[in-house]
């Protein structure tokens, strides 16, 4: 049961990162690409806990911790850049 | 079933590199190249490095592009 849904999550993941990825290649504005970042963002966090899972190491669950507060802070650069405060 | 998931990270690794050398706008290629170094944190850590990972997604995708964008606005202000 447990597997069945981490395959059903792993294929989830891997859509997402394909379609986040054609929007950053095909992205029009500025403003898309980084929007497609900050999904890419979350759906690397995702595969960092799923890869803490599928390895049962669950140290890893802090790297992904780690990595979203720092992801929030360079999409929180990018956007403070945009809007001329930087 | 990881070697997929390390197939399509290092395709976007080498993808963001193609578009932060060949994108027009300034900032979608720093962006862009913030987002290969974070691509390349999640391979560290299926790699076995948690802690590479973690220098990675400190100094590579948060300082950098911060950094990036700081001299952008200092040097550049048509863009």
């Amino acid at each position: 049961m447990a597997d069945t849904l981490l395959t059903i999550a792993l294929v989830l993941i891997a859509f997402s990162l394909v379609f986040g990825m054609l929007r950053l290649i095909l992205g029009h504005t500025t403003v898309d690409r980084v929007i497609a970042i900050d999904l890419l963002t979350v759906v690397s966090i995702a595969i960092i806990a799923w890869y803490a899972h599928y390895a049962e190491r669950f140290i890893y669950l802090h790297v992904a911790l780690v990595y979203g507060l720092l992801s929030f802070l360079g999409v929180l650069a990018v956007a403070r850049y945009l809007e001329k405060g930087l | 079933m990881i070697e997929i998931l390390m197939l399509l990270l290092c395709t976007g690794i080498i993808i963001s590199g193609v578009l932060a050398v060949r994108l027009d706008s300034l900032v979608g290629a720093v962006v862009s190249a913030g987002l290969a170094s974070l691509f390349a944190a999640v391979t560290y850590v299926i790699l076995a490095a948690p802690d590479v990972a973690m220098t990675e997604a400190s100094i590579g995708s948060g300082l950098s592009t911060a950094i990036f964008l700081y001299a952008v606005r200092r040097t550049r202000e048509d863009d």
